[in-house]
């Protein structure tokens, strides 16, 4: 029995080796197959994450409005924020509205975090630079426009409000309050001084704002009042947001929580077609390279037609002809598979560093089936062609017909 | 003598040829299929992209004549206006088929039971004739198309075909639910002075401020805005192709580009060449890029198209490899026939001409068949993905025959010259 398995294992290994340019051949085959069923099934599912993170420069998903009068107070925000997986936030950004006054006209300032804006709207395309300190504004493309300021220039926007009693008065300058004669109610005209560093182009509505940051807003007001809208970009798919939408509403914070679902609907349309287009893509794919390697097993082996012949006539069984020849095959795409479930994780890896700059999910349990897949195949294109051989008189192959 | 060479090759061999023929025909497939499928991608995903709305605004020139020709009574003062008859002008443009969707709206703040409401006149699914230069150039469009998000809670899209659509209107949830509004109700709203009976048709909800305001035809707007045959802004979506270096330079200032640039920045469709193309048709009216959208769809479809070509590439290299694998194998197979041949007194020459006539007579079968199944392949494709068909390129059809043709000879040539380096009566006597 020992010898007889042996024997066995020294003719698979011989074989292997005697007809190696053949079995190198057929190995290759076999190797890209795995490759391309590992790397693009890795692709495939790997795709909605990657392009999610890609749809974010829509911007926004989410936006937080007050649920009552009251604007958002940041204590609350932070709480609603928590509520998002870290690694699916992309940011957020506050906005604060008031309405002031430049060169006598009529403005509207929105306080924002410069940091996070463009987390939340990369869209936007700012001519200049985005202020980074206190006393800085960008200013809309429009409103820049209607003002007649460019980048440089410095503005002063004034807001009035009057003066009641108990208010603190101590940072404002004296020059800056009046009182009306006819009324005897006491205003003050309070001034920031703002040096505009960049205009914003979007071809949207948010060309007609003033953006300052949160703190000159407040010292402009006189007034911490916290923030009107907040937009929120979170990487995920349309019923993971419909859940965080669900949590954040359900902390009675005073945060209502919408889905922009102009971005929302249309991404998850967008998502399911370019999904569904690497699958079929994948699925021909596999296909034609199956049908390719069983051809070329069905080469490898019907050009051994001699060899089987002559084993027959010295007088070998079907069955552990069967055998032997069914063993290198399935060796064969055992090695392949695992040969080819490696280099698909690498091809995966470089498209997608190439396409997405980020590094794919590694899917453990890929390894096994592309073996599988691959030992299987392999098997399924042996057999036919080993079947036909044995079934014919080896007197004639032997022969040469 | 050489022809029946090779004939006999093919009655004695068919079976062997025929297998290979099957194999460049797989391979051919592949390469057919995922070029066209790429090729074509772009325009496919940037279909799709329309759903997030339109890439291109086009409004009156702040400093339009119009403003002060038609000041409107009653109306705000400032309002800018676009004559109706111009909208027709978009369809007369170079990028005119890139244009998908366009839509014209008007609109006005009106009283509806003691609340403020923003009205907005506009087309639904208005068919559009032009008649410009003898030539009559028609579409259907409207924002039924421009608003694929919303959801038509209660009634339906108002169809402006219908009898009596004029005075129509769809009205927003929230305001719907504020107000008690459904489908079948009649609202009567005022601005100005002027005031209009409306008949409710639908409900949506839009997710956004719209859903606070109310969509009626644009005469009904013209009406209460007292703007017959205006209208303030016009919505386009457009596809595009993605920006880059020269359509950035471009967007700066057209006239810095030289000559050859403008030419290709002209006739390529960037958004910012189909906003001047806009422009250039309608002189009194500004067109922007929204970039929101424009910026977006350029990146996904970058990224997309991107994918795409690499993963063809792992094809390509798939398909090739077992091609080659196969044309190899099949000549190594022939040992004995070339020694036979070189032992009669073949030159190398003429062993390496009938082996490589009757491979390549092979392959060129295998890749014409493979052209069509890769055509078939390529439709289903976008049949099931995109509903769609897959536009075959000229381009795909050339690289496919180059690719068959050079690995047919990359993988036959080695493989004869070392079947010929072999000495005859070795390999005859079966030592081999």
């Amino acid at each position: 029995m020992n010898k007889k398995r042996r024997m066995f294992i020294r003719m698979i290994v011989a074989s292997l080796v005697r007809r190696r340019s053949r079995m190198i051949v057929a190995l290759l085959a076999i190797i890209v197959e795995a490759t391309i069923l590992s790397g693009l099934v890795m692709i495939y599912y790997d795709v909605p994450r990657q392009m999610s993170a890609q749809f974010r420069s829509y911007g926004a998903n989410i936006i937080f409005t007050p649920a009552g009068e009251a604007a958002i107070s940041p204590d609350a925000l932070a709480r609603s924020v928590g509520a998002f997986a870290d690694a699916e936030l992309e940011g957020y950004t506050p906005y604060r509205y008031e309405n002031s006054k430049i060169h006598n006209m009529p403005v509207t300032l929105a306080g924002v975090t410069f940091d996070t804006v463009l987390k939340t709207s990369p869209y936007w395309l700012v001519n200049g630079d985005l202020p980074t300190k206190d006393g800085e504004t960008l200013v809309g493309a429009k409103m820049a426009e209607s003002l007649g300021i460019k980048q440089g220039d410095t503005v002063s926007a004034i807001h009035s409000f009057e003066i009641t009693e108990g208010m603190d008065t101590s940072a404002i300058p004296s020059y800056e309050i009046y009182t009306d004669p006819e009324t005897g109610e006491t205003y003050c005209d309070h001034a920031l001084d703002l040096t505009v560093t960049g205009i914003l182009e979007t071809g949207g509505s948010e060309e007609d704002y003033l953006y300052v940051s949160l703190p000159d807003l407040t010292y402009l007001t006189l007034e911490e009042r916290g923030y009107d809208i907040v937009e929120v970009s979170v990487a995920a798919m349309q019923d993971a947001l419909k859940n965080y939408v669900e949590t954040v509403n359900g902390q009675s914070t005073g945060i209502s929580a919408k889905l922009v679902k102009r971005v929302t609907a249309s991404e998850s349309t967008v998502l399911t077609k370019l999904q569904s287009l690497v699958f079929i893509v994948t699925a021909v794919v596999l296909v034609l390279t199956m049908i390719c390697v069983a051809t070329t097993m069905t080469a490898v082996i019907a050009e051994r037609r001699r060899e089987i012949g002559l084993r027959k006539a010295l007088g070998a069984y079907n069955s552990s002809i069967v055998g032997e020849f069914m063993s290198e095959g399935l060796l064969l795409g055992g090695v392949g598979g695992i040969l080819g479930s490696v280099l698909g994780y690498a091809f995966a890896q470089v498209i997608s560093m190439n396409v997405f700059s980020s590094s794919i999910t590694f899917r453990p349990l890929l390894i096994p089936v592309t073996i599988a897949a691959s030992v299987l195949v392999t098997g399924l294109a042996c057999l036919i062609p080993i079947k036909s051989a044995v079934e014919v008189d080896p007197a004639l192959v032997l022969k040469g017909e | 003598m050489f022809f029946r060479m090779v004939r006999g090759t093919f009655k004695r061999q068919w079976k062997k040829m025929l297998m290979i023929a099957l194999t460049v025909a797989l391979g051919a497939s592949i390469a057919t299929a995922m070029l066209n499928v790429m090729l074509d991608v772009g325009d496919k995903i940037n279909e799709e992209l329309k759903t997030y709305g339109s890439n291109i605004t086009v409004v009156p020139q702040s400093e339009a004549v119009i403003s002060s020709l038609y000041d409107v009574e009653g109306g705000d003062a400032q309002a800018e206006y676009l004559p109706e008859e111009k909208i027709g002008e978009l369809l007369t443009i170079f990028w005119a088929n890139n244009i998908t969707d366009f839509s014209p709206e008007t609109d006005v703040t009106v009283t509806l039971n003691g609340e403020e409401v923003r009205l907005v006149g506009t087309w639904f699914n208005h068919h559009l004739e032009f008649v410009k230069k003898g030539t009559t150039y028609q579409r259907d469009t409207g924002i039924i198309n421009l608003r694929s998000w919303w959801d038509v809670e209660q009634g339906e899209w108002l169809n402006e075909q219908a009898s009596q659509a004029e005075n129509a209107a769809m009205v927003g949830a929230a305001l719907a639910k504020r107000q008690n509004i459904s489908a079948g109700d009649t609202l009567t709203v005022s601005a100005g002075g002027k005031s209009e009976t409306l008949n409710v048709v639908g409900v949506y909800e839009s997710g956004d401020d719209e859903d606070n305001g109310i969509y009626t035809t644009l005469p009904a707007a013209q009406r209460l805005t007292g703007s017959e045959g205006l209208f303030k802004k016009i919505e386009v979506s457009a596809i595009t192709s993605p920006e880059d270096e020269l359509a950035v330079k471009a967007a700066r200032n057209p006239s810095l580009l030289s000559g050859d640039e403008y030419d290709l920045w002209y006739c390529t469709a960037y958004v910012s060449s189909i906003c001047f193309q806009i422009q250039e048709a309608i002189p009194e009216a500004s067109a922007t890029a929204v970039r929101q959208i424009a910026d977006s769809e350029g990146k996904i479809l970058e990224k997309t198209e991107l994918l795409m070509s690499l993963i063809t590439l792992l094809s390509l290299l798939g398909a090739t490899l077992g091609i080659s694998n196969l044309v190899t194998s099949g000549v190594m197979e022939r040992s004995q026939e070339l020694a036979l041949l070189k032992a009669v007194g073949a030159k190398n020459g003429q062993v390496t001409v009938l082996v490589l006539t009757e491979i390549m007579l092979t392959s060129i079968f295998g890749a014409a068949v493979g052209y069509f199944m890769g055509y078939a392949f390529a439709q289903i494709i976008g049949q099931t993905v995109f509903a769609a068909s897959i536009e075959m390129s000229g381009m795909a059809a050339f690289l496919v025959a180059v690719l068959i043709i050079a690995v047919t000879l990359v993988g036959s040539i080695p493989a004869i010259r070392t079947l010929l380096r072999l000495r005859p009566s070795e390999v005859l006597h079966g030592g081999h």
